[in-house]
């Protein structure tokens, strides 16, 4: 009996080890990141404990930097994000209201067409929305970041999936006490909802937050509205060899990012897997 | 009185799905006929660079003929194979070994569970310049660990810059950031298997291994092919790694096709090249072909689902 026992003590053991270097593995980097940007200067290479004088040195410098104004990317990024998911959320949940309760002329064409749009490849908009945003005059404007990702089909699909299990009943009593179309969505539809649009309110966020390509895209490199990825990238460009500031800029990017996923992981975790649960 | 009816309800509800529709149909609908009127276009000599798309030249199917002669575009697909190739089986294979250990009742599991989560959420940018660190040449800390186990072959350019590693490099940050993702959808997967169905495996004598290999994964299929579709759609969207990682589509690999071939040129990054040539017609283009790429993968998955059922 002992010796089951100890097996079974040696086997957890074994499979403790194994996920404590998973984990290593996978997050030193960022342990790495976090470590060398309180470096001193010169000696991000070096395998030592010389730190910035002070502290956080590397981090006010970035901040302020003249030329790659840190604390205006970081501004620009908050500004994108937070108009981006505050829209997305808005506009899907009014959207999946609609095609959760409402029988309405063409509501099938205008389904299997927004189906169709999820088949396309990201990439593929590049070139067509470029042009759009060229022609309407939005290169280097804050529009021209938010409004073309807002229309996300997979947050009103995932709304109107759980606006189906709204009760009937609700709607129809609010109407019968003579409440409008407005006032059923803001005061039922809405609160009951309320855990899927904060999903597709972080999704959002965290999208608009992480994305590289259109934001490098819609922006001239003298722009005042580049984000936190763009400035790294050029901020990258200058400084390549300046690494202790670099991880410094880098942490500014990701530790929001990472507060906000430990303080919502439920939100993070179920809508970016309520893909694959479809099938 | 109904038809009544229904032409009210259908007034509110566009009236509600007007915001989304808009810019549905500005930016998503649009563009994928838009960009095929694009790709029958080009920049010229006479065309206005301060009104460019209203100024290109048609050309009918010239970008396309061009393109299928173009052993940059051709080299690109394999290379986008290639990293397919490195990353999904990678992915998938990290994903369900967490999976596999996770599902054991020890300390602070969810806490595992979070950690290898977390660098999903991440930007890949930064992910990517990350990690051109920990790879740089002769000081970066990987170089210092090869180092201490004798290992020279990497020491004078970097992984990055070499053709053979750079994609491999590559893969495997975008391996260790991805993989949590797959073990989340194993997980639950795991767990839901019912334990009678491990218990009868034991009863026939089965091992730890046969468990895994004739128990666990029969099971978790669907997730697996789930898992190369999404993989396979990455790596035909992949750019933002590249772009932090190498420099101009990587270091010089091999011929093909007559031409040098920059080794971790992609199809993402080849048409993000064009465009910043303001080569836009040869980018929609290139564009079309990998939505026809695109859209054969998902209807070959749609069939092989289907059968599955």
């Amino acid at each position: 009996m002992d010796v089951v026992i100890f097996r079974r003590k040696l086997r957890n053991g074994l499979i403790f080890f194994a996920l404590v270097v998973g984990a290593v593995f996978m997050l030193f980097p960022f342990l790495w990141m976090l470590f060398v940007s309180l470096k001193k200067t010169g000696h991000g290479f070096l395998l030592d404990f010389a730190f910035a004088k002070p502290f956080f040195a590397n981090f006010k410098a970035v901040w302020n930097n003249p030329s790659f104004p840190f604390s205006r990317f970081f501004l620009n990024s908050l500004i994108v994000a937070t108009s981006g998911a505050f829209l997305t959320a808005l506009f899907c949940s009014m959207g999946g209201y609609v095609f959760a309760k409402k029988d309405f002329y063409l509501k099938e064409l205008v389904f299997w067409m927004m189906l169709a749009t999820l088949m396309v490849p990201g990439m593929m908009y590049m070139v067509p929305q470029f042009a759009i945003v060229t022609k309407l005059g939005w290169i280097n404007t804050y529009k021209g970041m938010i409004i073309p990702h807002v229309a996300n089909v997979f947050g009103l699909f995932l709304l109107r999936q759980h606006m189906e299990t709204i009760p009937n009943s609700l709607l129809d009593s609010a109407k019968i006490d003579g409440a409008s179309e407005w006032q059923i969505f803001r005061t039922i539809i809405v609160p009951l909802s309320l855990p899927v649009i904060t999903t597709v309110f972080l999704l959002t966020f965290l999208f608009q937050w992480t994305n590289f390509l259109w934001q490098l895209v819609v922006n001239t490199p003298d722009s005042a509205k580049l984000t936190l990825p763009v400035g790294l990238a050029l901020f990258k460009g200058q400084y390549s060899t300046e690494w202790t500031k670099l991880m410094a800029a880098s942490a500014f990017s990701i530790i929001p990012i990472a507060v906000l996923f430990i303080a919502a992981q439920r939100f993070f975790i179920e809508g970016l897997t309520a893909g694959a649960v479809k099938e | 009185m109904i038809e009544n009816r229904k032409l009210r309800a259908t007034v509110t509800s566009y009236l509600f799905l007007a915001p989304f529709l808009l810019v549905f149909l500005l930016f998503l609908a649009w563009p994928v006929i838009y960009s095929f009127y694009l790709s029958l276009h080009k920049v010229c000599w006479s065309t206005d660079l301060y009104n460019v798309f209203s100024d290109m030249k048609l050309v009918w199917f010239q970008n396309y003929k061009q393109l299928f002669k173009d052993s940059h575009f051709w080299w690109s697909l394999i290379v986008t194979a290639y990293y397919a190739l490195l990353t999904i089986p990678a992915t998938i294979f990290l994903g369900l070994m967490l999976a596999i250990l996770l599902n054991n009742k020890l300390p602070g599991v969810s806490l595992f569970r979070s950690a290898y989560f977390l660098p999903n959420v991440l930007d890949i940018l930064v992910v990517g310049i990350i990690w051109t660190f920990i790879y740089s040449p002769h000081y970066g800390i990987l170089q210092k660990i090869f180092n201490l186990l004798g290992i020279q072959t990497f020491a004078r350019e970097g992984i990055l810059a070499n053709p053979r590693t750079a994609l491999p490099g590559i893969a495997i940050a975008m391996v260790l950031r991805g993989a949590g993702f797959g073990m989340i959808l194993f997980l639950a997967s795991i767990q839901n298997i019912p334990k009678s169905v491990y218990e009868a495996a034991e009863i026939d004598g089965a091992g730890p291994w046969q468990k895994l290999l004739y128990v666990t994964i029969p099971l978790v299929k669907p997730i697996i092919l789930f898992l190369v579709v999404m993989g396979t759609i990455a790596s035909l969207n992949a750019f933002t790694e590249i772009y932090a990682m190498t420099q101009d589509g990587g270091p010089f690999a091999v011929h093909f096709m007559g031409e040098i071939q920059g080794a971790t040129k992609l199809s993402g990054y080849y048409l993000f090249e064009k465009w910043s040539q303001m080569k836009y017609g040869y980018a929609a283009a290139i564009s079309y072909v990998l939505l026809a790429i695109t859209l054969v993968i998902s209807i070959v998955n749609a069939r092989l689902l289907r059968r599955k059922q």
